[in-house]
This record gives structure tokens, C-alpha cells and sequence, in this order.
């Protein structure tokens, strides 16, 4: 008895082995993980949430959320680096721990070799963002004062080399102005210091500024997305308006068989066309512009060039 | 102000609203009382399913899920000293020492009682004085939190027992550990010794469970007995809690509540400063101070009344002005924003009876938790009558894997296990982990809250202290004199 039941576990599992390469045809076969390398309950887990809840009708398997968070995201972007390219492991990132901590940061992979993308889920444009009842009214205002008060601007950010810091310190390297950074823990905190009168300016995403206290000065990024405030477009800072943007993509350690690549980029196509995706997208405030994997290949690789060069010139 | 009141009250008499709550509670000390799974973890889980419903349904279910699941924490910090959270920290001290004495179910239920009166009275003051809260809320910047922080310091110094050159060593070593990894305002990377895994630094999970429960592993494994609780009846879990046991700590639940709300109001640190400081306060007035730590109920009670006590509170930058000081208040906005529900103070003027209805949530969720909490404790708390032989395994599973579901890196698992070796040898040196586990937790928010003082004093810190932040002089100032009383209690009590 034990015997026969043996052969049929050998058999089976002579079987499973046959039909391996069988079975890469209809990849994915098992759940499929995704690392955030952020902690819970910040923008990318929000996203994260709708995104698996929508992607496996097109995958036909669950997509799994891994949260991964330490050292500024480079625990979970290595943990992605190092992981088998088979497709089941993603990363969904965004720009600033995927191209600019290379450059402060001494890490055991190399961002642009160690990935491909998937596709850039969406954007989040900062706004540049004082007090209602700040002397400020215009940017230029805030400009002229802190080029006759060097240091005495205080900026408040979100994080070290964060979605705050990086705009700002791209602004203020634009127009020649020096000004104090102060580091807060996320954005939260940072508007709390805003709204006390802390700091004299900060940044905040379309999806907080609604129903604020507060006087929007400036729009990095192209998409004039609040009526009258400039955008760094508009000014001509095309650089901030190319690396300040944070971009949301999706990654998969590079390495992945061609076919599986392909497949994973279609479903990330489709659902970008799906109205519950687009609508529950919409709620959290946040935009769905779509790019496809290779576009932003070659606009990641551009980046990584200027976060060289801000970093610099910061270090200086 | 009163017909909104009612029209709030009007909105939750349904059932189907009591039922979300209760579903969301359910699930949240389900998953609390998995140690690695975190309440914001459960949060993040369920958010998509709020989404589909109508808000007065969808955030009291976040609600249930959110007050469920610190309860749920604690449950495993009483049974097997896992602390599942930081929160459970100072619920360690006693609880399984109430185990080991056959009174798990008592604890438990006092953990219940002690954490629903916490939460009832800091929500209630929450909904009656939200608008002086708010405003209170928005003076605390890095200077009050840095002085706070040191101020908890210090009384944890001098309130902690044994010798005292032992504990300021603990304390040492708890900082320094939390110096590994990059530092806060300039993010350079420090004592890494060049391996990347150490850059992140050491997270509180890992250390808390190898300080606290690998030891109380090892210890069981030394001892002969059948069962881990120490002379096994045929009702191992204990009696019920009585009055007569509620009585004398309800002085303990109300100091510990008062002292919760008022630390509520520092985000992030929040709750475990509230627990150890409710704790160290309970100690400090105890008039047995001695048997803390062997087995108190006032023990359980004091943390579990100040973690929760801090709930209300957290609540109310997020209502006021739409900022969330945490991640869980994070996920709570992001539920607001989906349901096209922008907090602030517009939505306050704009839908009030529906701020106040969520408010009124809280409410009902607490006097729900005491429900379920009450039919739940008898199955969780015969779980420690398991027999030893399988009881022990099982510890170290749910230690092992606790560990590594929080964030899912084998790097912690060594952490765990250089920790639990650590805190075996501690604990048969005598040494108490405590001073260590608060200046590790507090250091990194203390250096980053020193570290943006200096910033914002641009240069001229006396200057800029004096001159507008009246607050941190005003506890920079009583700071000796409240040392000087504490030490002198203790001092007094030692001689007499």
C-alpha cells in the first residue's frame, strides 16, 4: 500500500517536471507578488490596493502586496534586484528611490541594469504650497525674498531625497536661492509644520489640497492641473518639470523571459482601460496617466542623469 | 451644535451599522493577535472593501478593525510575551507573570476593561472639547516633542527597579542600537560596518520579540512542569475578573487615561510612550511597587488603559485639518477621500452630523469591543493549557514567523535570534530590558526632533525657544522639579 502510493508521488512528480515547460506557456501559474518598498498606508499602498484588486482578471492570478519598507526603500528594491526573474516578483516604486538613491546611496545593484519596466501606472505632480495667510502670494515673491535673505526661507519636506525635497531642491538650484531644509516623517507631518507656521513653504499632492488653508504658488510638471498657478513648464524649469514629477511604475527584475514581460505589460495596458480601476483611481484623487514599459525605460535612464547632476551640485 | 448632535445620533440607529463595526472588530483582534501582522497591515487590507460602501458604514468598519486590533496585540503579550505591537510593550511586564500564576483569563479581561475605559473616556473627550485639541494639536512641533521625549526618558531611568548602573548601561546600549542605519536629518548612513542589510537599521519587531519571548522560550523549556502555567488545576486559565480585582486599579485606569490623551497628541511615538509612562506612573504610586513585574493586575491595567487612551486624540488632526499623523489615521483618510469626503475644516461645516456620527462610532465601538472581547477571552486564554510539549513549539512558530511576515526579511530572523540569546543572558545576569527597549524606540525620534529644532532655530536657539515656543521652556523648566519628586518618592520608599 505505502509502495503504490509512493510510485504515484514519484509519478507525480516526474509528471510536474514534464510539465514545466508546458506550463511557462501559460504563465502565471501561481500568485504573483509585488514589493512596495514603502510602509503600510502611504500612497503606494493605497494604489497598490486598487491596482490588485482589479489586475487579476487580467493575469488570472491574485497579485499579492509585500510591503517591504527600511533604508529610505532600498531594503525592498534589493530584495526585488536579487529576486528570480521569473515574473512573479514586481516592484512598484517610484523615481526618487528608484534612480536618485543611487547617487547617495551605496547599493549592491545597479538600478537601471537590475530592472525593466512593466509600465508607469500613473503621476503625482507637487504643488508648491505656502500658509493662506502667508506674505507670499506669488512665486515670484517667495523668490525675491529668499534672494535677498539667503538661508532664511525655511523648507519644510517630506523625507531625505523624498518627492518634496527633490522638486524643491531642483527649484531653488533653478532660480539661485539657498534656503534651510527641514526633514519631516511624510507629508503629513510636513503640512501639520506648514499650517503652525514652522516652515515657510512645502509641497503637497492635488489629492491633500482641497479644503486646506493653504495658497498654491506653483505646479511642478507639465498638466495645469489647478486653475491660475503657474507650472514649471509654463516657467521654463523644464528639467523640475521632467524630474520633480513622481512617477509610479511598475518593475520587474531584468532577466524576465520575453513572454512574460509581454504579457504582463498587456495586462497593464488593459487595465488602465478598466472604469472600476479608473473610477476607484479617481477617488483616491490620483491620475492614471499610463506609460508604456519601454517609454519609460529610456525616461528613467534620462533622469537618473539629472538626479546625478542635482545631487551634485547639493553636495557642493 | 445640539440638533447636529441628534441628527448624528439618528444616523447610526441602524443595525446593519453595529454589525460593520462588530465584523471589523472581529477580524481586527483576529488579525492583532497574530504576532507580525499589524493593525495597519489589516487596515490596508480591508480599505478597497470601505470603498463600496456608504461612509457611515464603510469608516466605522475601519473603526472596528483599527480598536480590534490593538486589543488584539495584547492578547499574545499576556499569553506568550509576543508583544505584537509596540503598544503590547509594557503589557509583557505582567502579563505572562499573571499567566504563569493561572490568572490568564483575568488578565485578559483586565486588559479588555482597562483598554475600553482608556478608549471610551479619551474618545468622549475627543468628541466634547475636539476644537481646543486642534488647536493644541497644531503647537506641538520638534522642540515640545523633543522635550517630552526627554522628560519620558528620565522618568524611565528613575523609575526603573534594580541597580541603577545597570539600567543607564541598558539605556546606552538601547541608543546605540538605534544609531545603526542612517541617521534621521542628513541620512548619511552610520555603523552599517558595510553590509548593506544593516543600513536599514534594526527594526523594533525582531527586538522586542527576541528580548521577550526566546528568553521566556528558553525558560519554559528549563522548567519541568507538564503545563507552563504553574500548578496546573482543572481550570488552568484562572477565574473570571471580579469587581473586587476592578476596584482597586480603576485609580490606576483613570491616571493612565489622562495621561494617554495628553501623550496623543505627539504623533507617531504616541502609544508607547502613553503604555510605558501609564505603567511607570501605576509603579510610582503604587504603594507595592515591588510586586510590579511579578504578576500585578495594576500592571496589565496601566498600559493597556494609557495605549488606548491615545486613540481619541490621534483622531483629531486628521478630523480638524486633514492631516494624518500616523499610518493608521492615513488609511482612515484615504477612506474619507474615496468616499468623496475631503476632512478638514470644511467638511466639519459642511457635514457635521456626519463627523459627528463617526465620532459617535468610536463611541459604540468601544462598549462593542467589551462585548466580543468578553466571549472571546475564555477561548484564548485556555490556549495556554495546551500541554507544554506543544505549547513551546507553537511559541516559537508564531515568534519565528511573526518576525518574518512583518516585513518580510530574513535579515530580522538573526536579529530575533542575537536578541533572544541576548535577553536570556540578561535575564540570568538580572538585568532589566526595558531602559533598553524605551531608549531604542525613543532615540530615533528624539535625534530627529532635536535634529529639526536646530534647523528651525537657524543658529539662535536660545533665541528662538524663548521667543516662540513657550511650551518647551514651560517643560524644559518643570522637568527638574518633577525628577527631583519621583526620585525623592522612590528614595523614600526604599528607606522605609
Amino acid at each position: 500500500m505505502i509502495r503504490i502510493r509512493n510510485m504515484l508521488a514519484l509519478a507525480a512528480a516526474i509528471l510536474g517536471l514534464a510539465a514545466t515547460p508546458l506550463a511557462a506557456q501559460s504563465y502565471p501559474e501561481r500568485p504573483i507578488s509585488m514589493i512596495i518598498p514603502l510602509g503600510a498606508g502611504g500612497s503606494h499602498d493605497l494604489n497598490a490596493r486598487v491596482i490588485t484588486s482589479v489586475l487579476p482578471e487580467y493575469l488570472g492570478q491574485p497579485v499579492v502586496v509585500q510591503l517591504m519598507p527600511g533604508a529610505g526603500g532600498q531594503t525592498g528594491t534589493a530584495a526585488a534586484a536579487q529576486a528570480q526573474p521569473d515574473g512573479y516578483t514586481l516592484l512598484f516604486t517610484h523615481n526618487f528611490i528608484g534612480q536618485l538613491q543611487q547617487h547617495v546611496a551605496r547599493l549592491p545593484y545597479d538600478p537601471n541594469k537590475a530592472f525593466v519596466t512593466v509600465a508607469r501606472v500613473n503621476t503625482a505632480q507637487p504643488v508648491l504650497v505656502v500658509r493662506k495667510d502667508s506674505p507670499f502670494k506669488t512665486w515670484e515673491e517667495l523668490v525675491d525674498y529668499g534672494k535677498k535673505n539667503p538661508g532664511k526661507l525655511r523648507f519644510g519636506h517630506s523625507g531625505n531625497w523624498g518627492a518634496f525635497m527633490v522638486p524643491g531642491l531642483a527649484l531653488l538650484k533653478e532660480v539661485d536661492v539657498k534656503a534651510t531644509l527641514i526633514p519631516y516623517q511624510g507629508g503629513g507631518t510636513v503640512m501639520q509644520a506648514l499650517l503652525a507656521g514652522d516652515v515657510d513653504f512645502t509641497f503637497a499632492f492635488p489629492s491633500v489640497l482641497s479644503g486646506q488653508d493653504l495658497r498654491p504658488l506653483l505646479i511642478v510638471g507639465e498638466e495645469k492641473i489647478l486653475e491660475g498657478v503657474p507650472t514649471t513648464t509654463e516657467l521654463g524649469f523644464t528639467t523640475v518639470s521632467e524630474i520633480g514629477v513622481m512617477h509610479r511604475p511598475v518593475l520587474a527584475p531584468a532577466g524576465i523571459p520575453e513572454d512574460r514581460l509581454k504579457k504582463l505589460r498587456e495586462a497593464f495596458s488593459k487595465l488602465n482601460e478598466n472604469k472600476v480601476y479608473k473610477e476607484l483611481m479617481d477617488r483616491l484623487g490620483e491620475n492614471t496617466a499610463y506609460m508604456d514599459g519601454e517609454k519609460y525605460d529610456e525616461l528613467r535612464r534620462r533622469q537618473s542623469e539629472e538626479y546625478k547632476a542635482l545631487v551634485a551640485s547639493f553636495k557642493e | 451644535m445640539l440638533d447636529l448632535l441628534s441628527q448624528a445620533a439618528l444616523m447610526l440607529m441602524r443595525l446593519d451599522v453595529i454589525l460593520m463595526i462588530a465584523a471589523g472588530m472581529c477580524l481586527g483582534i483576529r488579525v492583532g493577535a497574530l504576532p507580525g501582522f499589524t493593525t495597519v497591515m489589516a487596515m490596508a487590507i480591508v480599505l478597497p472593501i470601505s470603498f463600496f460602501l456608504e461612509p457611515i458604514l464603510g469608516i466605522p468598519f475601519l473603526i472596528g478593525v483599527y480598536k480590534g486590533g490593538i486589543f488584539g496585540g495584547s492578547i499574545p503579550a499576556i499569553l506568550v510575551s509576543i508583544p505584537g505591537t509596540g503598544a503590547a510593550i509594557a503589557t509583557t511586564f505582567d502579563g505572562p507573570a499573571l499567566t504563569r500564576k493561572g490568572q490568564s483569563r483575568k488578565a485578559l479581561e483586565m486588559a479588555l476593561v482597562a483598554s475600553a475605559i482608556g478608549d471610551f473616556l479619551s474618545s468622549f473627550a475627543t468628541v466634547a472639547i475636539i476644537g481646543p485639541i486642534a488647536m493644541i494639536a497644531l503647537m506641538i512641533g520638534p522642540p515640545e516633542i523633543a522635550a517630552i521625549l526627554i522628560l519620558s526618558l528620565l522618568i524611565i531611568v528613575v523609575t526603573s527597579s534594580g541597580n541603577f548602573f545597570k539600567n543607564m548601561l541598558m539605556l546606552l546600549i538601547g541608543a546605540l542600537l538605534a544609531m545603526i542605519g542612517q541617521d534621521p536629518i542628513g541620512a548619511m548612513v552610520r555603523f552599517d560596518f558595510g553590509f548593506h542589510a544593516l543600513q536599514a537599521g534594526i527594526d523594533l519587531l525582531p527586538l522586542v520579540i527576541g528580548l521577550f519571548a526566546i528568553p521566556e522560550i528558553l525558560l519554559a523549556m528549563e522548567r519541568r512542569e507538564s503545563s507552563i502555567v504553574a500548578g496546573a488545576s482543572t481550570r488552568p486559565e484562572g477565574d473570571r475578573l471580579r469587581w473586587a480585582d476592578l476596584r482597586p486599579c480603576l485609580r490606576t485606569i483613570f491616571r493612565s487615561t489622562a495621561l494617554g490623551g495628553v501623550i496623543g497628541a505627539i504623533p507617531g511615538v504616541g502609544q508607547v510612550v502613553a503604555a510605558i509612562m501609564g505603567y511607570s506612573a501605576a509603579k510610582n504610586a503604587s504603594k507595592h511597587p515591588e510586586r510590579f513585574g511579578k504578576g500585578e493586575l495594576e500592571g496589565v491595567a496601566a498600559p493597556e488603559a494609557a495605549n488606548n487612551a491615545v486613540n481619541g486624540p490621534t483622531m483629531v488632526p486628521l478630523l480638524t485639518l486633514g492631516i494624518p499623523g500616523d499610518n493608521i489615521t492615513a488609511i482612515m483618510l484615504g477612506a474619507f477621500v474615496a468616499q468623496g469626503l475631503r476632512p478638514g475644516p470644511q467638511l466639519f461645516q459642511e457635514q457635521g452630523a456626519l463627523v459627528y456620527a463617526i465620532l459617535f462610532s468610536m463611541l459604540i465601538a468601544c462598549v462593542l469591543l467589551l462585548v466580543i472581547g468578553y466571549v472571546l477571552t475564555p477561548v484564548f486564554a485556555r490556549l495556554v493549557t495546551i500541554n507544554k510539549a506543544y505549547l513551546v513549539p507553537l511559541m516559537l512558530l508564531f515568534a519565528v514567523a511573526g518576525t518574518y511576515v512583518y516585513r518580510s526579511n530574513p535579515m530580522d530572523l538573526w536579529f530575533m535570534i542575537a536578541f533572544g540569546v541576548f535577553g536570556y543572558c540578561t535575564r540570568k545576569l538580572s538585568f532589566d530590558v526595558t531602559p533598553l527597549v524605551m531608549s531604542f524606540i525613543l532615540m530615533p525620534p528624539l535625534e530627529y526632533a532635536v535634529g529639526q529644532s536646530m534647523l528651525l532655530a537657524q543658529d539662535d536657539v536660545f533665541g528662538y525657544l524663548i521667543g516662540s515656543r513657550p511650551i518647551t521652556v514651560a517643560v524644559l523648566v518643570l522637568m527638574p522639579i518633577l525628577i527631583f519628586w519621583i526620585a525623592y518618592r522612590q528614595r523614600g520608599r526604599a528607606l522605609a
